[in-house]
């Protein structure tokens, strides 16, 4: 369906649904940066900058408790977390680059197991995705196969128009019922133009061949070449879209505590560390070539798609400059 | 104050000299390896880069974007840097105290590193941008203090001069006074504020040459010490420990600043730390060579005020 919204009707759309109880979600100022974080008012909405996590975490937070106990004497109880609390949210002013990874995060979270937090959260969100229209050198989604306009991940699609408002486009059923639940906000589509969108300068690249060339290099030079200089943090799996390791503590006191999940990075040496002491990738190279390897092979191998939407974040934040576009573009070369 | 254009013309000629001088070394096998900042895809890009053989030291640039303190690979955290003989490395003035720490600490032996040391006008305060022009404004903070524009000890430095510089409001003085007139409980707002965003990458730790520790204490989980997670207990236990971890050995190179991808104002933390090092004990770190510190001695002249 397509559809027009004006630039204020879509402030209305907004703050009626914040006024009805519904979880807002954009991007926003936070002790000036840009983060996707819950609204109290649509005029919080910030749509000129990439915020500084991806979406994501809308559905898989930085940490979550997933569960907590008490223990009195020989007494111990424990007590669930209930995902039937989460509340239906509007996710609105999100990228393209991380829009297409929440499919990509979808079927990682139930695959063999069926993730009820994120899941349950994903089943209560609509997502409104907006045309991007400015890129840096950093950005390369058309490189992966994607684009400023790309509607992957998105219930409806909004596209700036030049005189102001925005035409819509549904995606989903979550998309034609937000529409049909506020009819009046919506009109006709216009012949308004496009206003222009980003355009990424990196060339497309082959990924077929790139895992190609995967398939047969665990063991490369280039892996050493490229990655003896990475530090070991997790700054480029915690701002990226797509990456969705993460880890399981239990924190409090033996009397009461909680059980929480929060994000991991396979960047940080304790990653795959043994309880027997022994690390399988026990040098950086190794870690990095994990991050690559999962990115453009394994997440093929088993589930058909590419674990990297090209936003650009980690080529943005990374400490020593590692530059993942950079290395696709030449392992699809070799 | 309005913005003015820094001139870094100079940093031609130093890219210039410092390959012929990697070239030299590299040739003559007077050391096995450089390292250095190189030139990557992004317009304006400098980068860490290890070098082996004379051929790459074309490779070699000084830019405003090397942004990096290299002495980090120098050190027992990063194993994987192969460290077979003598090493050359390019340093800024602040860099080098950052070696001069290390050389302290006995993590490092002069004879076995060979100083490429770069006379600095500034450097970005952030690289997510790398083709951006220096000005007053896009400078590192801590440039805008910085006493240490000409390395000294160095074995080599290019013969270049530096341009004269417009006065640089210094940053971390102006925002330590503002934070030093709030009551406690605005300070601790503020850092409450701060501490929040953090989401444990650890990309300060593990930039920071001073954390070589081969197991931090905030990773342990048997015991944990240290909440792990990214929440308030843990995140201001971590910036905490972090802080006083630093202090009488920091020296400023506000790499932790620079890449914490939250904007988090970590080496104000530290600045405050030196801040009262020189206050009491006349003390800065990585201005010699010192087996021990402040911090690390005992007399009985020390003061003992605290003490109530």
């Amino acid at each position: 369906m397509q559809k027009y919204i004006s630039q204020q009707n879509l402030t209305t759309l907004l703050d009626t649904l914040i006024k009805r109880g519904t979880r807002v979600v954009a991007p926003h100022m936070n002790a000036g940066i840009p983060l996707y974080e819950p609204l109290t008012s649509a005029q919080e909405m910030v749509t000129d900058q990439l915020p500084r996590r991806s979406a994501k975490e809308a559905f898989f937070p930085v940490c979550e408790d997933i569960m907590s106990y008490t223990k009195e004497g020989q007494k111990v109880e424990l007590q669930d977390i209930d995902p039937a609390r989460f509340p239906e949210t509007v996710l609105v002013g999100v990228r393209p680059c991380d829009a297409a990874a929440i499919p990509v995060l979808d079927a990682v979270f139930s695959w063999d197991y069926q993730d009820e937090f994120f899941l349950e959260r994903r089943k209560k969100t609509t997502i409104i995705g907006l045309a991007c229209t400015t890129a840096d050198d950093a950005c390369f989604c058309s490189a992966v196969g994607l684009s400023p306009s790309d509607t992957k991940g998105s219930d409806l699609f909004l596209t700036p128009l030049e005189g102001g408002g925005y035409a819509c486009e549904t995606q989903s059923d979550k998309g034609e019922q937000l529409i049909a639940n506020h009819k009046e906000l919506f009109a006709a589509p216009t012949k308004a133009k496009t206003v222009p969108l980003a355009e990424p300068q990196t060339a497309q690249i082959d990924l077929k061949k790139v895992k190609a060339w995967l398939n047969d290099h665990f063991e490369d030079p280039l892996w050493d070449g490229i990655a003896t200089r990475c530090v070991g943090c997790g700054a480029c799996a915690f701002v990226c879209p797509a990456c969705h390791c993460f880890d399981i503590v239990d924190e409090g006191t033996e009397k009461s505590g909680k059980r929480r999940k929060s994000w991991d990075a396979c960047g940080f040496w304790k990653f795959t560390h043994h309880a027997s002491g022994h690390n399988p990738r026990d040098l950086q190279p190794k870690r990095y070539r994990n991050r690559i390897m999962h990115k453009f092979k394994y997440y093929d191998d088993k589930f058909g798609q590419t674990l990297c939407s090209g936003c650009g974040r980690c080529v943005r934040i990374c400490p020593v400059g590692i530059d993942i576009a950079a290395i696709v573009e030449e392992i699809g070369k070799k | 104050m309005s913005t003015n254009a820094l001139d870094t013309t100079i940093y031609s000629a130093i890219s210039a000299a410092i390959q012929a001088e990697a070239k030299r070394i590299l040739a003559e096998e007077q050391v096995s390896a450089v390292i250095g900042y190189a030139a990557a895809r992004r317009k304006g890009s400098a980068q860490p880069i290890i070098i082996n053989n004379a051929d790459d030291a074309a490779k070699l640039i000084f830019t405003p974007a090397s942004v990096n303190n290299l002495a980090l690979y120098l050190t027992k955290a990063k194993k994987d840097i192969p460290k077979k003989g003598k090493i050359g490395i390019v340093v800024k003035g602040c860099d080098l105290k950052a070696i001069v720490g290390l050389l302290g600490e006995a993590q490092l032996k002069r004879e076995e590193l060979y100083l490429i040391g770069v006379p600095c006008a500034g450097v970005l305060a952030a690289t997510t941008q790398p083709a951006t022009a220096l000005t007053s404004e896009t400078i590192a903070p801590k440039c805008t203090e910085c006493n240490a524009q000409l390395p000294t000890g160095c074995d080599y430095v290019p013969n270049v001069q530096l341009p004269p510089q417009p006065p640089l409001a210094g940053k971390y003085s102006a925002e330590i006074a503002r934070l030093e007139a709030l009551t406690p409980a605005e300070r601790w707002a503020y850092w409450k504020e701060q501490f929040a965003k953090c989401i444990k990458c650890y990309a300060c730790r593990q930039v920071c040459p001073f954390c070589f520790c081969e197991q931090c204490l905030c990773d342990r989980n048997k015991p944990q010490m240290v909440e792990t997670t990214p929440r308030p207990a843990g995140n201001t236990a971590w910036h905490i420990v972090r802080a006083m971890h630093l202090a009488g050995r920091c020296a400023g190179c506000a790499e932790c600043e620079r890449v914490c991808p939250m904007d988090i104002p970590l080496n104000l933390l530290n600045r405050k730390m030196a801040k009262e090092l020189k206050e009491l004990y006349a003390y800065e770190a990585g201005s010699e060579v010192l087996d021990k510190g402040p911090l690390t001695t005992y007399t009985d002249k020390d003061d003992q005020s605290f003490i109530k």
